[in-house]
């Protein structure tokens, strides 16, 4: 099989590290070969605070990929999140001294004119996302190429974040001499398998809840229109449960994802959890109520936070998701999330897995791989093009031109 | 004296400010300016301090008299004096404000970091405190008050007594060097004379204090982390770093660092500020990029809250000093330049016998004060208790905090909204 027909996304994730590694079919889909899997150590709220730890972690979860799948993993595109990845709009504009036939050289200047705002000091580029092109006044141009005209615009959805935060990123995979082929903001990538290009086109919010952070991502009429990250997720909830119920955190983890519920506390079941005796740590009644309203609460605040950013974001946002909301990563299994996220954010909301995948089915459909395997699904649209140079060196050079491909 | 007068003097007084002073020299040997005025020969003698004046023991008013002379001397020529020490005692209630006093009337820009007795030293001590602290007031700049109950929010519970003053001598230090700095006028950013007046210049509000320092990659947010983290900022009954400085304007900001000290850096620091106070919150941001390469950065944060602002309502007329000795005008707040006297000790009028009776508003001529004079209160001074359970945060204890609207979203929800659980039953 032809190596560039394979394609594997890295997910490095705050609570676990995952390889996917999936296969290019004729009929334009994705086929999962494997899975390599391993858990996270030295990552918070998704940002990288041990750099030895999580290069040994990913290089685990890369053997066991490889173990797997019997594919010897060269190259990689990796997922990135993180609070300090940031997002806006803008519009480029190029004027053409005499009306003429649009070139290549033309888009790329439109694009490189919506660049041209000053970024916080310590951030670079990350994403320049083409949302529409406008030739003449001639509003939403498909493909202006070719098209006779003077005056180019271009609308972008761009998004930044701290350098050397990147830059970490980053070397821990270099570090295994691995080739990074690209660096992909995680909602982006789960938003390729999760929602289907008629719900971009009326309006979807992805909405990734991982361990770490809360990604999200609302594409109207086809295009990314805003996206964020919030820095909780399913550990603040494990954390909660811990300080709450004064448990270790692994029993935490373990009762959130057995008996865990968003629903509201008053619809609780009630009743008591009864955790037994381990090795090192005494048998207790939980009061169930008591679990359903730390996690309520939590989860609550998460899709309060997440309205409010939206909001703030101005253009009515919320108002213009025909198709709702999409909601995936390791969280969204624990039960009731969907009808409170329906309440706070007053739209139909669906718990999604990965689409129009084939192969490996139990990992297809459970939602804490979404961005990994989008990954995949991204790699394929977009690697028509020649393979870039390392990424550390395009960071070295101020990012010229590396994101120009990701514009469709 | 032969030696100049360095511009900027920092003075210990009493036991406590000699105790300040040893930490600050011991760890700046270099730093020029710093003296100590003591009662007590064995803390004198024992001091790394080399300039020093002996009060004599017995009666602070005789001994200040005693003293006089030698201080206005110490002293002329300085542009900014910073007196440090502890209030409640006989040495630092007395000698404070009134060395205070003598400074103000050379000219000198005088500024006072003060710690204000723990509880259990006794009403007695704390109600000298507060009298002498009217009285600074009412003759320095700006007064950095320590209050030594709210620093016991962040010391254990089970902290020894020792541990508790050693708490509080470092933190009367870190506010010593912060407004030290304040007051210096380099560096390309500045907080001016008037914006510390303005915050700290006022009697009434409580003083918000915190100051951090790191080095590394993320040494900013760790910086600042550490900076939030002083139990002197944190709101009544909250436990949220910096909480207590939602709604508190302005906000004085300094960094101090090395010349890699990047304007990023300043930015998001200021950033950060301004996501805890609130969108009406004004930052004032000093900025001394003066320290050597690899040097750690620190971040200080002074505010205060409650109390009124000048600019809320006009403020008494306070004492002058230099009504009481006109032939020198107090150095304007915003004056970079030295008082133009010449060094020399400053002039008493004649009828100034053993006490200080020029400044009779001080009634600083009877022995150590002890009034029991009421503290002007306003609706917001209450000095709240803290949560001392500092496992709220849990995994997130030692990580950035996540923090929003004022709030550590790193606590728990259920929390910080105050809802109750019922405990886990053991079987």
């Amino acid at each position: 099989m032809p190596s560039e027909q394979i394609f594997v996304g890295l997910e490095i994730g705050t609570t676990k590290i995952c390889v996917i590694v999936a296969e290019s079919r004729a009929d334009d889909q994705i086929s999962i070969l494997g899975v390599g899997e391993t858990p996270s150590r030295g990552i918070r709220k998704g940002e990288i605070v041990d750099m030895a730890t999580v290069t040994e972690c990913v290089r685990e979860a890369i053997v066991d990929a490889e173990e797997k799948t019997n594919v010897e993993i060269g190259n990689v595109w990796v997922a990135i999140t993180g609070a300090h990845l940031r997002s806006f709009n803008n519009r480029g504009t190029h004027t053409l001294p005499a009306p003429r036939q649009i070139e290549q050289a033309d888009l790329n200047m439109v694009q490189t004119n919506a660049k041209e705002i000053a970024l916080p000091p310590p951030n670079i580029f990350l994403h320049t996302i083409l949302q529409a092109y406008h030739l003449d006044g001639n509003r939403n141009v498909i493909d202006p190429l070719e098209s006779e005209g003077m005056q180019l615009e271009a609308d972008f959805h761009i998004v930044h974040g701290i350098k050397t935060r990147i830059t970490n990123h980053l070397r821990c995979v270099e570090a295994l001499n691995l080739e990074i082929e690209d660096v992909v903001l995680s909602s982006l990538a789960s938003a390729q398998v999760v929602v289907t290009q008629h719900q971009k086109d009326i309006g979807v919010l992805v909405v990734d809840i991982g361990g770490g952070t809360t990604d999200y991502l609302i594409y109207h009429d086809g295009a990314v229109r805003h996206s964020g990250v919030l820095a909780l997720g399913g550990d603040h909830i494990t954390n909660d449960i811990s300080v709450g119920l004064k448990l270790p955190i692994a029993r935490a983890e373990m009762l959130k994802i057995q008996e865990g519920s968003a629903t509201p506390p008053e619809n609780s079941e009630g009743g008591v959890i009864t955790l037994k005796n381990d090795p090192g740590f005494l048998g207790c009644d939980i009061d169930r109520r008591s679990l359903d309203t730390i996690i309520h609460c939590r989860v609550r605040e998460i899709f309060e936070l997440l309205r409010r950013d939206i909001e703030n974001a101005g253009s009515d946002l919320l108002g213009l998701l025909g198709a709702g909301v999409m909601i995936t990563g390791g969280c969204a299994k624990l039960r009731g999330i969907a009808g409170l996220a329906s309440e706070l954010l007053d739209q139909t909301v669906q718990v999604s897995t990965a689409r129009n995948v084939g192969g490996a089915l139990q990992t297809f459909e459970n939602p804490q791989y979404s961005t990994a395997i989008g990954l995949t699904k991204y790699a394929r649209l977009i690697t028509k093009d020649t393979r870039p140079e390392g990424m550390l060196e395009r960071i070295a050079q101020g990012f010229g031109g590396i994101f120009k491909r990701r514009s469709r | 004296m032969s030696a100049p007068v360095p511009r900027r003097l920092i003075i210990g007084v009493g036991n406590a400010g000699v105790t300040v002073l040893d930490l600050l020299a011991v760890g700046n040997p270099s730093m020029k300016g710093l003296m100590v005025v003591n009662n007590d020969s064995e803390s004198l003698a024992a001091s790394v301090v080399t300039d020093r004046i002996a009060v004599p023991e017995g009666d602070p008013g005789e001994g200040f008299v005693a003293i006089d002379g030698e201080f206005g001397g110490a002293v002329a020529g300085a542009a900014t004096v910073v007196l440090c020490g502890g209030l409640g005692g006989e040495t630092g209630s007395f000698l404070l404000p009134a060395l205070a006093i003598l400074a103000k009337s050379a000219g000198i820009t005088v500024a006072a970091c003060v710690g204000m007795p723990f509880s259990f030293e006794g009403r007695g001590k704390k109600e000298a405190a507060t009298a002498a602290l009217e009285k600074l007031y009412t003759v320095c700049d700006a007064v950095a008050v320590i209050e030594n109950d709210r620093l016991s929010g962040g010391t254990p519970s089970t902290a020894a007594v020792g541990e508790a003053f050693e708490l509080s001598d470092k933190t009367i230090l870190a506010s010593l060097l912060a407004i030290h700095r304040m007051l210096s006028t380099s560096g390309p950013v500045k907080i001016t004379r008037s914006d510390l007046k303005h915050v700290l210049g006022v009697p009434g509000p409580i003083t918000l204090f915190g100051s951090g320092s790191a080095e590394g990659s993320n040494r900013l947010h760790e910086a600042l982390e550490r900076s939030l983290r002083s139990p002197l900022l944190n709101a009544p009954g909250k436990t949220t770093p910096g909480s207590a400085l939602a709604g508190a304007s302005p906000v004085l900001l300094l960094l101090e660092g090395p010349p890699d000290l990047s304007f990023a850096e300043v930015q998001a620091a200021v950033g950060e500020i301004e996501r805890i106070g609130g969108e009406r919150c004004q930052i004032k941001t000093g900025v001394h990029a003066d320290r050597p390469s690899g040097s750690p950065i620190t971040i200080s944060v002074v505010a205060s809250s409650g109390g009124e602002r000048p600019s809320d309502k006009p403020v008494a007329p306070r004492i002058a000093a230099a009504e009481v000795r006109p032939e020198r005008q107090s150095a304007p707040l915003d004056e970079e330049t030295a008082p133009t006297a010449t060094p020399q000790t400053p002039k008493k009028t004649p009828q100034a016998p053993k006490t200080i009776p020029t400044i009779p508003q001080a009634k600083l001529d009877s022995a150590p004060p002890t009034s029991t004079t009421p503290r002007k209160t306003t609706g917001k001074q209450t000095q709240g208790t803290l949560d001392l359970d500092t496992q709220q945060r849990g995994r997130f204890d030692k990580s950035e905090p996540t923090i929003v609207a004022g709030e550590d979203l790193d606590i728990p929800t259920f929390m910080r909204k105050g809802i109750k659980l019922t405990p886990p039953q053991r079987s």
